[in-house]
């Protein structure tokens, strides 16, 4: 699992690659809260290189999406995989989070 | 998400059993998936099939490991995987404390993403990718059968 981060237009990206299930979530969790601190109000996830995501994993998306909100900012997720998809519908958040195709059109729909 | 198997007609439907052993330790995540490849190997079971089922004997042996050991001693949890004809079958045993992570309620999801609660979700997505999950405690092991109808 590795995550890298960059700041575009105010909106700070988080890429997460590889599998992000209980044994990868606590680095990963920290890692994230770090990017965080930075005062960000607009974030945006992009999971076109998350090979396998579990609860452990999904837990920690929610996580930094929740804090953001919690921030009144704006949050959303682009280039799922169909089964990281797949995990997000059937634990209902899919109706809670935007999900854009393309990190192209999520920052797009940050931007605005 | 559909699971049929792609290269398989029903010559190739006979039944295949895989059983495979992981200690109880996370870093066995990853055992776990090399193991379901190679049942995906052997039975020709889509991709999406074989990650649902990785998913969900994730989920559970997550559960297991976390919540189903009174010591930090290693112990062993053993897998079995059963596909006869249309019904694949996954069984997990542990001879852990007696533990039922279905008694564990269904997390009720909000509206809203500031008011969610963050735990309960693994089981909640082995029920939704599953068509029967059932519970049995007998001879000090926990057993937990799971049916998906494929």
């Amino acid at each position: 699992m590795e995550i890298t981060h960059r700041v575009e237009n105010e909106i700070l990206m988080i890429a997460i690659k590889g599998r992000l299930d209980a044994a990868t979530a606590p680095i990963a969790d920290e890692t994230i809260k770090k990017t965080l601190e930075e005062n960000t109000s607009r974030l945006l996830f992009d999971l076109s290189a998350l090979e396998y995501l579990s609860s452990g994993g999904l837990r920690v998306i929610l996580g930094a999406a929740k804090e953001i909100r919690r921030r009144e900012g704006k949050v959303a997720l682009a280039g799922l995989t169909q089964y990281v998809y797949e995990i997000f519908d059937v634990s209902g958040f899919t109706a809670m989070i935007p999900i854009k195709e393309t990190v192209e059109e999520g920052l797009k729909d940050l931007a605005s | 998400m559909t699971c049929t198997p792609f290269s398989l007609n029903a010559a190739d439907m006979q039944s295949h059993k895989y059983s495979f052993e992981l200690k109880s330790d996370l870093s066995e995540l990853e055992t776990l998936c090399q193991h379901l490849n190679k049942f995906g190997q052997v039975t020709g079971l889509s991709e999406a099939c074989i990650t649902d089922i990785n998913i969900c004997l994730d989920e559970l042996f997550t559960n297991t490991i976390s919540y189903g050991f009174e010591d930090d001693l290693e112990h062993i949890i053993r897998f079995t995987i059963n596909l006869d004809n249309k019904v694949l079958t996954l069984i997990i045993e542990d001879e852990g404390i007696p533990f039922n992570p279905l008694e564990k309620k269904d997390p009720e999801i909000p509206a809203d993403l500031i008011d969610v609660r963050i735990g309960g979700l693994g089981i909640h997505i082995v029920r939704k990718l599953m068509d029967d999950i059932r519970y049995e405690r007998k001879h000090g092991k926990n057993k937990l059968t799971l049916k998906k109808f494929i």
